[in-house]
């Protein structure tokens, strides 16, 4: 497993996603992944006692790489070292609203202003979430759904995917 | 100045080759895909994938906007086309170049002139490049007589408002321009609004014969020689090879000749190639168009060249100099690809995607398979349905037919239907093996042949 790629990281993802396993921990010579669905997980059997901050979806986003940021072998080769950006504890009901296309996403309306949401923020359905630009187009991101924020996947500026996840909200009545 | 981290905004073998080039120089690569690719072989072998959209193309590899929004975000500061999708698209060659990306092919306003069908005539006009003889529009029977005569019989006469086959007719003779002309006139006029027609010479027995160019941006274009593609169905190529051995040697330098004027002319930039219809019984060749990209069929010029065509691409894009003499290009023996199309040729060619359940390429030298499969691979079904291109080389043209008989022969292919049977059938038929087709041949000999084949 010298060269993990993102396909093999995110088919295993997958398969754990799909299962009805709790946690899953592999080691291939260098390389160990550790997914869990238990929010109160003690961790990876080589780790520590450690809790798990996020769900392990969440893990899966491609490579958030910043812009400009070199792409030598390494950083190609271990996607899952993309820090998650911020989080709370995530409740197994969230949703996830995925990009819409490939863009730039942006958190606040301009440069310097208030982003549009917190972790912890209350959304409705219309709720400006992002910006995704593409070429100089910028197209707001709803949240489509009443709920609360409770995971923020991708950093201010960084690019995103077509389909990837970019908030966990959990839903409210 | 040279390339550090290209961008391919394609998929397919294509995707794969251009890859494998960049990886070759040492270029860093980021593919563009869409979601149904994400786990291509292209998407494994570059160095990073990034989903462009989803798999429908409209809204992945033909957005140029979303393309270069990837490019750029993915820090890449070049980026290929391939072929097909946008690589012919002005606007993505302008995109680049106003967002500092090299694009690896001509510049935007030559891809625009060339484009444009009425403007490439008068590109080739301009450089003395033949066109298939005609006239402006005619007046009367007793006019298109006159102007029949001075082009020579057969001729077709096409209303000058349109197409579609409406005020068109072929004259043999005098006395068919007579019974068909006014009655043509009308027809053209009834579609069109417009009753004039004009006169071009019809080419009976044509080959599609075409030129490899590849210029420096500065007016020095070199060939790799012609190619021929004379099978086809409905204007797609199935075969090509090189050279085209029907053509005499004094034709062939004209051929080139003319190529490497149109270009210059135009100072074009990277990869081209230039059609043309070669007429057999006169010994004439006519300009067609320019396709200002890499094509499909290069494999065939890269063997008989021995040069890789995609890296001299990444070269040039990367700003070295095109350290090449004519006299440095030196063709050698035969080369023959058959395209392998995921199209069943015993019902209609209806695309046949699907999962690859058996893969097995011939195991033989001098045989060069281009392509993304491998077993297991899924075909999508939202694509060109090309999984592949067979090629083979050859001393010479019977050694190479020999060696692709036996490379058919030898691929076992299961789990989707192929073109396959009906390649082997073309490639072992005398017609082929003696060099006696033209651009008809397949739809008007080859596939009732096929079709009544016995197995």
């Amino acid at each position: 497993m010298k060269n993990v790629t993102a396909d093999e990281i995110k088919n295993l993802i997958q398969i754990f996603d799909d299962s009805e396993w709790q946690e899953l921990a592999l080691q291939v010579e260098d390389f160990r992944i550790f997914l869990s669905r238990d929010p109160n997980s003690a961790g990876a059997p080589w780790q520590g006692a450690q809790t798990a901050q996020v769900p392990a979806t969440t893990v899966a986003p491609a490579p958030a790489t910043a812009p400009q940021q070199p792409l030598g072998s390494a950083a190609a080769a271990q996607p899952t070292a993309a820090p998650v950006v911020e989080s709370t504890l995530v409740p197994d009901n969230c949703v996830v609203v995925k990009a819409p296309n490939l863009g730039i996403f942006y958190r606040a309306p301009k440069p310097g202003a208030a982003s549009y949401v917190e972790l912890g923020a209350e959304v409705d359905n219309e709720t400006e979430i992002c910006l995704i630009e593409v070429m100089k187009l910028f197209t707001p991101v709803h949240a489509g759904m009443r709920g609360i924020i409770r995971h923020i996947c991708v950093e201010d500026g960084d690019m995103v995917e077509f389909d990837q996840p970019l908030f966990y909200i959990e839903p409210t009545e | 100045m040279a390339i550090s981290r290209l961008f391919i905004a394609n998929r397919g073998e294509i995707a794969v080759r251009i890859v494998r080039a960049a990886h070759s120089l040492g270029i860093e690569t980021v593919l563009g895909s869409s979601a149904a690719d994400a786990e291509s072989l292209a998407a494994r072998t570059a160095h990073r994938t990034v989903i462009v959209g989803p798999a429908e193309p409209a809204r992945s590899y033909l957005d140029e906007k979303l393309i270069v929004q990837a490019a750029l975000g993915a820090g890449c500061d070049a980026l290929h086309p391939g072929y097909g999708f946008l690589s012919e698209r002005p606007a993505l060659a302008r995109l680049c170049e106003e967002n500092g990306i090299a694009f690896v092919g001509p510049r935007p306003e030559t891809i625009e002139a060339l484009g444009d069908k009425l403007s490439a005539r008068r590109i080739a006009e301009a450089s003395g490049v033949p066109l298939v003889p005609g006239t402006p529009a005619l007046e009367s029977a007793e006019d298109a007589c006159a102007a029949a005569d001075e082009i020579g019989y057969p001729v077709v006469m096409k209303a000058t408002a349109g197409g579609g086959g409406r005020g068109m007719f072929l004259a043999r003779g005098p006395e068919d321009v007579r019974t068909s002309f006014n009655k043509a006139s009308e027809e053209a006029r009834a579609a069109f609004g417009d009753g004039s027609l004009y006169i071009e010479r019809f080419v009976e027995s044509a080959r599609h014969v075409e030129v490899q160019v590849f210029g420096d941006g500065e007016g020095r274009v070199l060939h790799f020689g012609e190619r021929d593609c004379s099978v086809q169905r409905r204007y797609q190529k199935l075969i090509e090879e090189a050279p085209c051995t029907v053509m005499p040697d004094a034709v062939r330098a004209d051929l080139h000749a003319a190529a490497v004027k149109l270009t210059s002319d135009l100072n074009y930039r990277n990869a081209g190639t230039v059609e043309f219809l070669f007429d057999v019984e006169r010994g004439e060749f006519y300009f067609i168009e320019v396709n200002a990209r890499i094509q499909v069929e290069h494999p065939v010029s890269e063997l008989i060249s021995r040069r890789d065509l995609v890296a001299m691409q990444l070269q040039l894009a990367g700003g070295e100099p095109l350290n090449l003499q004519q006299s440095d290009i030196v063709l050698h023996g035969h080369a023959i690809e058959c395209r392998v199309n995921a199209e069943d040729p015993d019902h209609g060619f209806r695309p046949s995607p699907g999962r690859l359940t058996t893969w097995e390429p011939p195991d033989m030298d001098f045989v060069r398979l281009d392509t993304f499969c491998s077993e297991g691979t899924l075909i999508p079904p939202y694509y060109d349905s090309m999984v592949g291109k067979l090629i083979v080389y050859g001393n010479n043209r019977s050694e190479a037919l020999q060696r692709m008989d036996e490379a058919i022969g030898r691929f076992s292919l299961a789990g989707i239907k192929t073109n396959m049977p009906l390649q082997h059938f073309i490639i072992r038929h005398p017609d082929f093996r003696n060099n006696l087709i033209t651009t008809s041949w397949l739809e008007k000999i080859g596939l009732p042949a096929f079709a009544n084949r016995e197995e």
